[in-house]
């Protein structure tokens, strides 16, 4: 239980800074928005097309969304020298990345809890379903296992805002493909039965890539 | 030394072109035409290899990694380097190949059909593994990230096959001709992969040699400075 | 016979590929041994152990 305590406590450390300053909640909010609106734009108001579409618009944007607010996971730390603060404390590096992830993941989500019922308002399609929620949760925890990662990587590379998603959106083809397959059925109201194959999908990426970036994080943090 | 390099690498020369021209004869002069896509079909004994050393070639990007977060031995990663600069190579050829091999069977010059799709974000990962090394200022650390793109992007290869496949569901104008393989079809598929596979091992022993090189020709401009 | 075009482009290309880069690092292994030759030489030159 140590483990989860010192986890908890960095989920702590980043929310309140959050609060204070609303930085990625926010401004990532927004962008998820306006995204929609210029999608919706690109649809030129078929209103056939974008009900189609619905599934693909969603997570076109959460992804881009994801990528945005993931860059952030690691850039307040490398600016102001708080890993190195983070590194000298009692702690190992998993627990610096389970408590990154966490709190990628709780922002995530919040911010797609608040996006599904606009998006339902603008686009008249109903996204609010247990199944939706349900694909959001599995498909979000499969972004941040990998992003967290990414972003320790990029912020110590030039151009750090560039190089996350270039590593970051071919490897998360599958959590892409099986959300947007998996939202569509949810939206055209199939029953649970069909969406399991890709909600196994989603459940094997997120567990492979959590195991897989949790032994790996130690060698990415060095300095 | 280096002789005994070259005397390797002659062997692997002389069994590699033996091997190619044994290729091209059987696909050229043994195996029949096949009923249904003519004599477009024969791409498929250039196709099949490309999408084979694609993917050995990340196979050996990913133990070269592995190893070098293990060991920080540079040698791995001279290999994982090496390895990726072929593998990129032959992902390119596999995404033309199929280019060309789509136009006259289906009329365009892409779709994004399982397999091409796939291979299309093999392409992109192996993007990722340079451009996370060259966006790093510091070379060990970037050495180091570039492992992590490959062992991260070899396991997800298989998720992204499955994911890929049943997005598209059964194709079923695909790769699949009429009346199945022939055995004359299937020897000659083998020898194609074989001899490919020697070219594969030649081109990365030649640029281990290199990669090799580079990095003693820069040590050796250190002690001059 | 009408895709014959296609076919040989196909072959082309995977030739020109292949033989290309091995020409390619053939290259270079030549022009970085060279330089390795007179930077070995002029380090033994100035007495410097490597």
């Amino acid at each position: 239980m140590m483990f989860w305590g010192k986890v908890l406590a960095i989920v702590r450390k980043d929310t309140i800074s959050e609060l204070r300053t609303k930085e990625v909640v926010a401004s990532v909010l927004v962008f998820t928005i306006l995204m929609i609106v210029i999608f919706n734009f690109a649809c030129s108001a078929n209103y056939e097309l974008v009900k189609s579409m619905a599934p693909g618009i969603l997570w076109a944007t959460f992804t881009f969304a994801g990528v945005l607010s993931l860059n952030r996971a690691f850039i307040a730390e490398k600016e102001q020298g708080c890993l190195e603060g983070l590194m000298v404390c009692p702690i190992s590096r998993d627990v610096i990345y389970v408590g990154k992830m966490v709190t990628s993941l709780l922002f995530m989500l919040i911010i797609e809890m608040v996006t599904l019922p606009i998006f339902t308002l603008l686009f008249n399609v109903n996204v609010i379903s247990l199944q939706l929620i349900a694909i959001v949760i599995l498909a979000t925890v499969g972004f941040v296992a990998v992003g967290t990662l990414f972003s320790a990587i990029a912020i110590n590379t030039r151009a750090r805002e560039l190089v996350l998603p270039i590593l970051f959106l071919p490897v998360v083809v599958p959590v892409v493909i099986s959300a947007v397959k998996a939202s569509g059925l949810a939206i055209a109201g199939e029953p649970w039965s069909q969406l399991y194959s890709w909600l196994l999908i989603l459940l094997s990426f997120d567990v492979i890539f959590i195991t897989l970036s949790y032994l790996i994080f130690n060698h990415v943090i060095e300095e | 030394m280096n002789r005994k390099r070259n005397t390797v690498r002659n062997i692997f020369l002389g069994i590699s072109s033996i091997l190619m021209i044994l290729t091209l004869y059987m696909i050229f002069l043994y195996v029949p035409v096949e009923k249904e896509m003519g004599i477009v079909q024969k791409i498929f004994y250039l196709m099949v290899p490309m999408g084979w050393l694609a993917l050995l070639s990340f196979l050996i990007v990913f133990i070269g990694s592995i190893l070098y977060l293990i060991n920080k031995d540079s040698k791995w990663d001279v290999l994982a380097h090496s390895s990726a600069s072929i593998g990129i190579l032959f992902t390119a050829l596999a995404l033309l190949i199929g280019a060309i091999w789509a136009k006259p069977v289906w009329g365009v010059w892409w779709t994004w059909e399982a397999r091409l799709t796939a291979t299309l974000v093999l392409f992109m990962l192996y993007v990722a593994y340079f451009m996370v090394r060259s966006f790093t200022a510091d070379e060990a650390r970037g050495a180091t990230f570039a492992a992590v793109i490959g062992i991260v992007g070899f396991i997800d290869i298989p998720i992204i096959a499955l994911a890929t496949t049943l997005w598209r569901g059964m194709h079923p104008g695909g790769i699949i001709f009429a009346g199945g393989l022939a055995p004359s079809m299937l020897l000659t598929l083998i020898t194609s992969l074989i001899a490919f596979t020697f070219f594969y091992s030649l081109l990365l022993m030649q640029q281990i040699s290199l990669k090799n090189n580079e990095n003693r020709l820069k040590k050796l401009q250190q002690y001059l400075n | 016979m009408e895709n014959m075009g296609y076919l040989f482009a196909a072959f082309l290309i995977v030739w020109i590929g292949i033989i290309g880069y091995l020409f390619v690092i053939f290259n270079r292994q030549k022009k970085i041994s060279r330089e390795i030759e007179t930077l070995e030489k002029s380090l033994k030159e100035k007495g410097i152990k490597q």
